[in-house]
């Protein structure tokens, strides 16, 4: 009875240091602690690193706006020389909506190649005299019966 | 007799734990999700079945090696691309020859967007350090707000290579999972009108500017951050491939095989790392944690600062916020969630070019972060 209530004993008092220990482990990771971040650089690292790939974003798309004028620059420069007014338009390039007409048009017409044929259309009067050697009647494998 | 007890011994069977278990049913969830559900079925199927592979129990560290963290096992093997970060910039060489940036090339303005959906890595990489995790290890969880699993591959490689398999399943996971947490979140942050909002056409944009922009973009970004050199550089590399057309044998192997390739072998190694005995910790539960987090900051990001920059736009310039939301890098899963919201409100309205350029710029904005990171944290000196 003594062994019984002994070895109770002691298997609660495992069962308690596994559970302690267990929750210990537990809450020390989910501890959730600001002075960690600060301790660690953490909120210079956070404010520098995002400022930097903003400016590297930012500077990627300022360089990016100006390309399409700098790649214009010549076509504008001859442009002028011609005297073309489009010369001073701020967008040169072609429009999406045009492109696709276009696009739709070269596919229209690439799509409806034929072999070389005639294109006058007329109707022509054809008359052949008749002879055995191309007579229907002769064709015919059955003489049609009328009923 | 002895033979038979230590066959017995070798079995799956005698070694089953709770945790094996508990891994094969989100094995069997991922597979489900993949195949029912199509999410992402590309990464889900390898890595579920990988999970699955990774958690057959065995009896370990007995000279057999099976293991994917035994030395000298086939998987093994397979898993130090991702160890070592291989694997991460050939994928990247893959995006970069499919990915069309004409759209960002178009309206770079909405390259913005791409960078303040990064403040998700940035918030999280704070939270984590405030949970108790080092530095390094918070910087790796902290990318997986990026929404790029090769990224955060790559930068726990470098920096906590001991959380790799939770940050990049979390990763991965959370990629696959983007059209279940997004739309709640896009919708909380914008109203009916800004959901409605029409956006400008794309202007075409000529072959010269698809040509100089990768090569202006490696320079820049690379100078700025040069940790990211392995990524970018592949990315943009991968990129002018496609761009120069007279590469064009080159631009198919990277953007079809190579990268199919690489996907298959790092998917299954990402997976099979998953082994209960070394994954199943209060740890992994708590990156899982950090990374929704981390992931939800970014899409709101993205879509409160659409909204800012909407304050200085006018007319036919003014942004359909929700495209702010792409500015995570899960491409192109975050910008087929924005056009499938559009349509949804207006079915005339299609805003998937548009969601396309912050969508790419994620991955740039992303890989920046993950080398200034590097930067910060890698211990060379």
């Amino acid at each position: 009875m003594i062994n019984d209530i002994q070895i109770q004993d002691t298997l609660q008092t495992v069962q308690d240091t596994i559970k302690s220990a267990a929750q210990e482990d537990v809450f020390n990771k989910i501890t959730f602690d600001l002075t960690k971040v600060v301790e660690g650089n953490g909120l210079l690292i956070t404010v520098v690193g995002y400022v930097v790939v903003f400016a590297a974003l930012l500077m990627l798309f300022v360089i990016i706006s100006n390309m399409k004028n700098f790649l214009t620059f010549k076509q504008r420069k001859k442009l002028r020389a011609e005297g073309n007014i489009a010369a001073d338009e701020k967008d040169l390039s072609i429009s999406g909506d045009i492109n696709a007409a276009i696009a739709m048009s070269l596919h229209l017409h690439f799509a409806e190649l034929h072999d070389i044929e005639s294109t006058t259309l007329t109707i022509k009067k054809v008359q052949r005299t008749y002879s055995p050697w191309s007579s229907k009647l002769y064709g015919l494998r059955q003489i049609p019966l009328k009923k | 007799m002895e033979g038979l007890e230590q066959f017995i011994r070798f079995t799956g069977f005698a070694n089953i734990t709770i945790e094996h278990c508990i891994m094969m049913v989100i094995a069997l969830i991922f597979i489900y999700l993949a195949i029912v559900k199509e999410y992402e079925p590309l990464l889900l199927i390898p890595i579920g079945f990988g999970i699955l592979i990774g958690n057959i129990p065995f009896l370990e560290n007995v000279g057999m090696q099976i293991g994917i963290y035994e030395e000298g096992s086939v998987l093994n093997y397979l898993y130090y691309g991702v160890v070592k970060g291989i694997y991460p910039p050939l994928i990247f060489l893959g995006i970069g020859a499919m990915t069309d940036f004409s759209a960002l090339l178009s309206n770079p303005r909405l390259m913005l967007l791409g960078a303040a959906a990064q403040v998700g890595i940035f918030i999280t990489f704070m939270a984590a350090m405030a949970l108790g995790f080092s530095q390094e290890q918070a910087a790796a969880i902290g990318i997986i707000g990026g929404a790029d699993g090769p990224t955060a591959i790559f930068l726990s490689s470098k920096l906590a290579p001991e959380l790799i398999g939770a940050i990049a399943i979390a990763a991965y996971s959370y990629m696959a999972l983007v059209p279940v947490i997004q739309p709640p979140i896009i919708k909380l942050l914008t109203t009916k009108e800004e959901r409605v909002i029409r956006m400008k056409p794309p202007r075409a944009v000529s072959k010269l500017e698809k040509i100089i922009f990768p090569i202006v973009g490696l320079l820049l970004t690379t100078f700025i951050s040069p940790g990211a050199l392995p990524l970018l550089g592949m990315l943009f590399f991968g990129n002018l491939l496609k761009e120069s057309g007279v590469t064009r044998r080159l631009a198919d192997t990277a953007s079809k095989s190579l990268i199919d390739i690489v996907t298959i072998l790092l998917g299954l190694t990402v997976g099979a790392s998953t082994q209960a005995t070394t994954f199943l910790t209060p740890q992994s539960i708590l990156i899982f944690f950090l990374g929704a987090v981390s992931f939800m900051i970014a899409t709101a990001g993205g879509v409160i600062f659409a909204k800012v920059m909407n304050l200085f736009l006018k007319g036919d310039n003014k942004l359909n916020p929700m495209i702010g939301a792409a500015g995570v890098s899960a491409v192109p899963d975050s910008a087929r969630v924005v056009q499938h919201l559009g349509v949804q409100e207006d079915s005339t309205n299609y805003l998937l070019m548009h969601a396309m350029a912050p969508n790419v710029s994620g991955v740039i904005g992303s890989a920046v972060a993950a080398g200034i990171l590097m930067g910060f944290l890698l211990n060379v000196f």
